[in-house]
């Protein structure tokens, strides 16, 4: 007997059954699994949190094989490790090539060793703009799912019913829901933990505390300057104020961080700051964050 | 979807309650004969009372056969012309599938819910045995009741709740439950630790009861050890275990009833 409902259930499956071609299960932290995603040829993304140990790590392919994987590097701000694996028998999971809306079906597709491929069904119950992380991180968009995630789907990817990624799952970066790390934030974060062995972020080397200036805007007033650093060679003084970063008005240091987000180390910013009170025009050439990448 | 209510209404009416001495309600069941046989988990079936069918229609239940290693049992309701569950083919299942649980969940009669497959294989808490494993949201009295396809037909028996997840039995468990009565047993509830397995409860005329071992007493053996020797040809199994925090490691020897007499 066929009918609509069934003929909806074998599709799903079928769906997760593609999907989990490019699925693997990580194995990298005591007692749960978690799951990550061929990304690129031989090299899988998965959840950061999931990721407790540095060597050793070890993932099941989806043909059942448990092979050795390096830590490429990894990025806590925006939840995402990258790992090699040599195999590059399993096809990367091919994009979502438009955003989710609110409201289109999801799955998050994992696996784990015993049980092999795993699957749950929601909706994506919200989406907005680029968000950004407690961890400090950038997404290009907040994607909330309405889709019961298990200790062992972070790191799994979150697929449309046509098959495409949507982004990878994860729980460790909301207490409230489970999140898809956006496709393109995934993309741009494996793209510089390959070339770089991490995400660095640009640097200005000054201490800054928001103010209201007379013309009710706000701005941020250099408190301190790190002697050589990016903003100490561009001529910043102390009491400067800080009012535009490459051509976005900054209000708080939160603004200040999304210019820097977006612009890596050795980066030209231009920079409009109120000296004295008169607006003047200079260029910081970003530095590298120290310490704690 | 009209096919989704048709389905759902055909699974409601082979769903029973399954309620216990006591008056409560104790889990579910499912109408697997039009002349009364009812199955649903042995840990529903412990002391039970009266089956509810889905009309409201209340009946008193023997038990035919209780496995309480595969977790099943048996019932007999004196009734005819009940609408029959259909049984599907659980060994095709894949993850992703949609499902439809019905059972009594918290009190409420002939609730439905619905989800996907989550995985289908062995569940590392439960030993090395498949399990059906489903993101449908139950609740304590979905036990013991069905778990549908798409087309409605009964692929499992809704069992437990694990990290938050449905498990069941697949149907396919139940078929051979019925064909070849219950396996040896221990009569006693396990639960799993990280060395070994400990004893919650005794039947009381189990084996482990027989055999002196009480509850809170853990055997040193992994699930899979003890259903090996369960399953093997020998009638007397020994087991090795651990008494009140005691390093000392006991020893003792269970006679198992044979199969013909358990079956």
């Amino acid at each position: 007997m066929t009918n609509e409902l069934s003929a909806a259930s074998e599709s799903l499956a079928a769906t997760v059954e593609r999907a989990g071609h490019a699925v693997v299960a990580v194995h990298a932290r005591p007692r749960f699994s978690s799951s990550g995603v061929f990304w690129r040829p031989g090299i899988v993304v998965t959840a950061q949190h999931t990721v407790r140990i540095e060597e050793e790590i070890t993932v099941t392919l989806p043909g059942g094989a448990k092979v050795a994987a390096d830590l490429v590097g990894a990025d806590a701000r925006t939840d995402v490790a990258v790992l090699r694996v040599n195999d590059t028998s399993s096809a990367p999971l091919p994009r979502a090539s438009a955003t989710p809306s609110p409201g289109h079906l999801a799955l998050a597709i994992g696996r784990s060793h015993d049980s092999g491929v795993n699957a749950t069904l929601g909706i994506v119950s919200a989406v907005s703009g680029p968000w950004r992380t407690w961890h400090g991180g950038q997404l290009d968009q907040y994607i909330r799912l309405d889709l019961t995630l298990y200790p062992g789907s972070s790191g799994g990817a979150v697929i449309n019913t046509s098959g495409e990624a949507i982004g990878i799952a994860t729980l460790g970066l909301s207490r409230i829901a489970g999140l898809a790390i956006p496709a393109s934030t995934v993309d741009r974060v494996v793209d510089e933990i390959l070339a770089r062995g991490r995400v660095a972020r640009g640097y200005l080397g000054v201490g800054l505390q928001p103010v209201e200036l007379p013309d009710h805007h706000k701005g941020l007033i250099v408190l301190s300057i790190e002697p050589d650093g990016p903003g100490h060679k561009a001529g910043l003084l102390i009491g400067d104020v800080i009012v535009a970063l490459g051509g976005a008005g900054v209000d708080d240091t939160e603004d200040v961080q999304s210019a820097l987000d977006s612009s890596g180390p050795g980066t030209p910013i231009a920079t409009e700051v109120l000296r004295g009170g008169v607006k003047t025009a200079m260029t910081i050439v970003t530095g590298e964050r120290p310490g704690r990448s | 979807m009209r096919a989704l209510g048709e389905i759902s209404e055909r699974l409601r009416r082979s769903t029973a309650q399954v309620s216990t001495r006591s008056g409560k309600a104790g889990g579910s069941g499912i109408v697997w004969s039009s002349d009364g046989l009812i199955l649903t988990n042995a840990h529903v079936a412990r002391a039970l009372a009266s089956v509810t069918l889905w009309d409201g229609r209340v009946f008193d239940a023997t038990v035919v056969a209780r496995d309480t290693r595969r977790d099943l049992a048996s019932l007999r309701i004196a009734a005819t012309g009940l609408e029959a569950a259909r049984a599907g083919d659980s060994s095709s299942l894949r993850a992703g599938e949609l499902v439809i649980a019905a059972g009594n969940p918290m009190g409420f009669i002939g609730a439905l819910s619905t989800g996907v497959v989550h995985s289908v294989g062995p569940v590392a808490e439960l030993g090395g045995e498949s399990w059906i494993r489903t993101d449908v949201r139950l609740a304590p009295g979905n036990s013991g009741g069905p778990l549908a396809n798409a087309r409605g037909e009964v692929v499992g028996i809704n069992t437990a709740i694990l990290n938050r997840l449905g498990v069941a039995l697949p149907v396919s468990r139940a078929h051979e439950f019925l064909l070849h009565g219950p396996r040896p047993s221990l009569g006693v509830t396990l639960r799993p630790l990280p060395f070994g397995l400990m004893i919650l409860e005794l039947e009381a005329d189990g084996a482990a009861a027989a055999a002196s071992l009480r509850s809170r007493d853990v055997l040193l053996h992994s699930l899979d050890e003890l259903n090996r020797s369960l399953d093997g040809v020998r009638e007397v199994v020994r087991l090795r275990f651990v008494r009140g925090g005691s390093d000392r490691v006991r020893e003792v020897a269970v006679r198992l009833r044979s199969r013909a007499e358990a079956a």
